[in-house]
């Protein structure tokens, strides 16, 4: 058995380019990759963090941004319990295609999930989109909003973080809630979060 | 002076204490010194010793001294004579060098002499193999040295004929060369086309050669994929492969590909070197790519895919909005054959890049030793593969796949829903097998495709499934209860068995009510078993069919699997919630009237009475038969599981219930007696019932009757507060309002004031 107390899947979405991978590479492996290739259907990452003295694990799932992958990536939005939309601050069109991206999420995923608005590249000169734009988008769709730079690691870490310390929060209410409906149950054991992986055994 | 002298006495006397004191601290320190001394002398002999011993070697030590001074000139001169030497002859190596040089271009003059007047003879004879030959040799010379040799030697001008010759016979022999083999190619003269795509090399035209033998090949390849196509278009409904014909058109293709990598690979490594496969094959997958394409129009067309997808858009579009049911839907057993055509072109587009992969990788390993150009050969392939149409098509053939995959699953299952049945001797309904059938092949058929990422998404789209729709319904079914109504349980387990036994309801709401509930609860317990075996088999079969994926692929696959931990969280709720219900309605109701018949009867018994009660009808007895009855109503119509959780169910009502009726009575010693007696023979009876161990449920109740049966209130020293004994159930309180049920009759309320808290 691993040792973590919660596990949370958080899911990256947004255009090609924007860079979903270089967010998630910087995270998870604190590096700025140069030149990979576009992502092919759906890549998988996992870090350990630490969040009031208890191990978060998080499962992040880093999807590829065309079309042609969708049907693939669209599995993945129901059990997430973060998205995190990602746009690039140089780029007019990755900001205009929100809305499809929205449509998308609130298609496919639970309506709980966390959601958050990340403009990233924020190390560019060349920015197209104002903070304030993003900002309003945000509030008006009721998300987070943070700006990034994978490349100088801005806001990364603090991107992630307030996830995990945002849903490890939820889980923790929700533990009670359950607790409390299940003091009238016969077993009263239920897990909520926590990994009951069935596969565990064979891992 | 006023002293006095006691005072002074005593002065003195602590005053020799104290020298006393020191005199004997000094004695001890003095017997420590001698010891030490004794101690020191008896090093001083070994000392001695060694020192002698040492002085001896002495004289030893100075020759060997001399001895290694005379060591160490000895080898410097040496040193340095051998450097002189090697002075004198480096100049002699070097000389040795250009000796061997001119000897080599010497013979290389010579040969280009002899070539140059063999290669006119040979081209005029048409014999190019010879005159390729000749222009090699003369190719392989320094081309450089050549002309400078030539330059320099005024006296040479028949060497720089000689080369002149041989530079003209070379373009010549190229442009024959090139003809013949475009001649032997319209001729179709496959001798030829080889015999010329071997002389290619000779004039250092390899990249020439092997892109005019590749466009010979792809005319080959299209003849024959466009014939293999033309076969498959008139291929009749008849035959058995008509519903996979353009997928085994594909095929063909691939393996026609597959087969002259393999036949012509050798060939181009013997005459060209290693190295060059990856440009033969980039050539290759161009008219690969141009096929493909041709059939994919084809398969499009008439098997009419973008339709259908098209439709299921659709149709998951108005899924949301109220006019769905006028949509008319397409019956998911309809896409069975086109899933598994578009399965099957998957895996082959998969299996013929492993393959190209492979086949290019060696042929890259050993044509570029160098790292560098190694890494940047494959990087080179990654391309030709990533950017060509057919991986493009491989992607879209996925998604396609995928898209038709999540409708099939979802239609099937929702059929399997709508046309439940129970079939006699059944405890569970048709919907959870077929529901896992279903979704078992759906994942199967994901694994044929060879895409992890497929796996893992039809796996995914599995879970949303279970969790959503399938879980939903049977929560629901279990929401209507289980209703009661019989006052006669005879006349109801009678009912509910012929129904279930019948595989149809005769009569009445009720009956459907209850056997719908009794059956909704076994599914949910044995959808818990399926989706564990689920997760086995996938992960065992995923494991098979892509034996090479990454720890990290894996990993992938795993989370995606544990998808389905949830769905099992979610039925173990659903079981939970039903077993509720059944209590609630069933359990409950029935039990509590049978329990209470405990008010009725004297506790507090004489010898006589107490051998009158057993001898009669216990309470303990007619309990148990009622229970008994109680529990056969649902041992067949239960899973063995959920009769197990029942079990469990009744054992925690009765001894609740019991629990309440003992602290309304009171006891006296024989009284305690037939109730530690009964409740053991209570817990005997249910713990035969099932495999679960259900001791636990009883645990206060025996703990009670022991109480109760003490013989005197002192005993329960013996138990409480005694570590070893065992471990109490009841707090403080509790056992002394039950002592007091028994012992406030005989004793004193302060006898129990040892049972401290
Ligand atoms: N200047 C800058 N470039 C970035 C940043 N993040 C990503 N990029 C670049 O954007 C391109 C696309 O990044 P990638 O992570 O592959 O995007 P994805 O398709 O969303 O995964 C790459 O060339 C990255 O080097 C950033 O924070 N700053
Ligand atoms: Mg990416």
């Amino acid at each position: 058995m691993e040792d973590y107390k919660f596990l949370f899947k958080v899911v990256l979405v947004g255009n090609a380019g924007v860079g979903k991978t270089c967010l998630v590479r910087r995270f998870t492996q604190g590096l700025f990759p140069p030149g990979q290739g576009a992502t092919i259907g759906v890549d998988f990452m996992i870090k350990t963090v630490e969040v009031d003295g208890e191990k978060v694990k998080l499962q992040i799932w880093d999807t590829a941004g065309q079309e042609r992958f969708r049907s693939i990536t669209q599995s993945y939005y129901r059990s997430a319990h973060a998205l995190i939309l990602v746009y690039d601050i140089s780029c007019q069109p990755t900001f205009d295609c929100l809305p499809d991206w929205l449509r998308e999420i609130e298609e496919y995923a639970s309506s709980k999930v966390l959601r958050i608005l990340v403009g990233n590249k924020i190390d560019r000169e060349d920015r197209e989109i104002p903070v304030h734009v993003g900002e309003d988008f945000a509030s008006r769709h009721n998300m987070y909003f943070l700006e990034t730079s994978a490349k100088e690691a801005d806001n990364v870490e603090k991107l992630f973080m307030k996830i995990a310390e945002d849903l490890m929060q939820q889980a923790r209410s929700k533990d009670l809630l359950r607790y409390d409906k299940d003091t009238a149950n016969i077993t009263g054991k239920t897990s909520v979060i926590t990994d009951s992986n069935c596969c565990s055994r064979l891992t | 002076m006023s002293f006095d002298k006691s005072k002074i006495d005593k002065a003195l006397f602590e005053k020799q204490n104290e020298l006393q004191k020191e005199l004997d601290r000094l004695k001890l320190k003095d017997e420590e010194f001698v010891k030490e001394l004794q101690h020191l002398t008896l090093q001083t002999e070994y000392i001695d010793g060694k020192i002698k011993s040492l002085s001896k070697v002495i004289p030893v030590l100075k020759t060997i001294r001399n001895e290694a001074q005379e060591l160490i000139s000895t080898i410097s001169d040496l040193s340095e004579l051998s450097e002189k030497i090697n002075e004198k002859v480096k100049p002699l190596e070097i000389a040795r060098c250009r000796v061997d040089e001119c000897q080599k271009r010497v013979s290389d003059l010579v040969d280009i002499e002899l070539s140059s007047q063999g290669v006119q003879t040979a081209i005029i004879n048409e014999d190019y193999e010879e005159g390729a030959g000749h222009v090699h040799r003369f190719l392989l010379i320094d081309q450089s040295l050549l002309q400078r040799t030539a330059s320099e030697a005024e006296n040479l001008s028949s060497v720089r004929k000689a080369v002149q010759t041989l530079q003209d016979a070379a373009s010549q022999l190229r442009t024959i060369i090139k003809h013949k083999f475009d001649e032997a190619v319209h001729n179709e003269d496959l001798g030829s086309v080889e015999r010329f795509f071997k002389i290619f090399p000779l004039l250092g035209m390899h990249e020439e050669g092997i892109t005019k033998f590749c466009n010979y090949l792809c005319m080959k390849l299209e003849v024959t994929s466009q014939k293999n196509l033309k076969t498959a278009l008139n291929t009749t409904v008849a035959d058995k492969r008509f519903n996979i014909v353009y997928a085994d058109t594909m095929t063909l293709l691939f393996e026609g590909i597959a087969r002259i990598v393999d036949i012509h690979h050798p060939l181009i490594e013997t005459y060209y070197g290693p190295g060059h496969l990856l440009s033969a094959l980039s050539i290759l997958q161009q008219e690969c790519d141009k096929q493909t394409k041709l059939i994919l129009l084809e398969f499009n067309k008439h098997r009419q895919l973008t339709r259908r997808l098209n439709q299921i858009s659709e149709i998951n579009k108005m899924s949301n909005s109220s006019s769905f049911s006028k949509l008319e839907k397409i019956d998911p057993k309809d896409l069975d054959l086109l899933i598994h055509e578009v399965t099957i072109m998957h895996s082959r587009a998969e299996l013929y890049f492993k393959f190209v992969r492979r086949k290019v990788t060696m042929d890259i390993e050993i044509g570029y030793p160098n790292k560098e150009e190694q890494v940047q050969k494959l990087y080179k392939l990654d391309m030709v593969i990533s950017t060509s149409d057919l991986n493009q098509t491989k992607i879209d053939l996925l998604s396609k796949y995928l898209q038709l995959e999540h409708y099939f699953m979802e239609e099937s299952i929702n059929k399997a829903v709508n046309m439940d049945t129970l079939e006699p001797g059944q405890n569970t309904s048709s919907m959870v097998d077929d529901t896992f059938f279903i979704i078992r092949k759906c994942i199967r058929r994901a694994t044929a495709t060879g895409s992890l990422d497929g796996i893992c998404a039809v796996v995914n789209n599995a879970c949303g499934v279970l969790e959503n729709d399938f879980c939903g319904v049977l929560r629901n079914r279990l929401r209507q209860g289980y209703p009661t109504g019989y006052l006669d349980l005879t006349q109801a387990y009678n009912v509910l068995q012929t129904s279930l036994q019948q595989g149809r309801l005769q009569s009445g709401d009720t009956e459907q009510a209850r056997t719908a509930f009794v059956v909704a609860l076994n599914n949910t317990s044995v959808s818990i078993e399926y989706v564990e075996t689920l997760c086995d088999t996938t992960l065992s079969d995923v494991g098979q069919a892509l034996p090479n994926i990454t720890s990290n692929e894996k990993g992938k696959l795993e989370s995606c699997l544990s998808g389905l931990s949830s769905v099992i969280t979610n039925l173990r709720e659903i079981v939970e919630y039903g077993m509720q219900q059944l209590r609630v309605s069933a359990i409950k109701p029935r039990i509590s009237p049978w329990v209470d018949a405990f008010l009725n009867i004297n506790h507090q018994l004489t010898e006589d009475e107490l051998s009158e009660y057993e001898a009669g009808d216990t309470f303990m007895n007619t309990l148990i038969s009622n229970l008994n009855s109680l529990l056969f109503t649902f041992k067949e119509s239960l899973t063995s599981s959920n009769y197990d959780v029942l079990v469990g169910v009744v054992a925690a009502e009765v001894s609740s219930r019991l629990e309440k009726v003992i602290l309304k009575t009171t006891f006296n010693r024989l009284g305690g007696l037939i109730l530690d007696k009964e409740i053991r023979s209570l817990a005997a009876y249910l713990t035969t019932t099932t495999s679960w161990s259900i001791r636990d449920k009883f645990a206060r109740l025996t703990q009670i009757a022991t109480v109760l049966n003490l013989e005197k209130v002192s005993e329960i020293s013996d138990y409480w507060g005694n570590e070893s004994s065992l471990t109490w159930r009841l707090t403080p309180t509790e056992l002394r309002s039950i002592m007091s049920l028994r012992y406030l009759t005989t004793f004193k309320k302060s006898a129990l004031i040892f049972i401290n808290d």
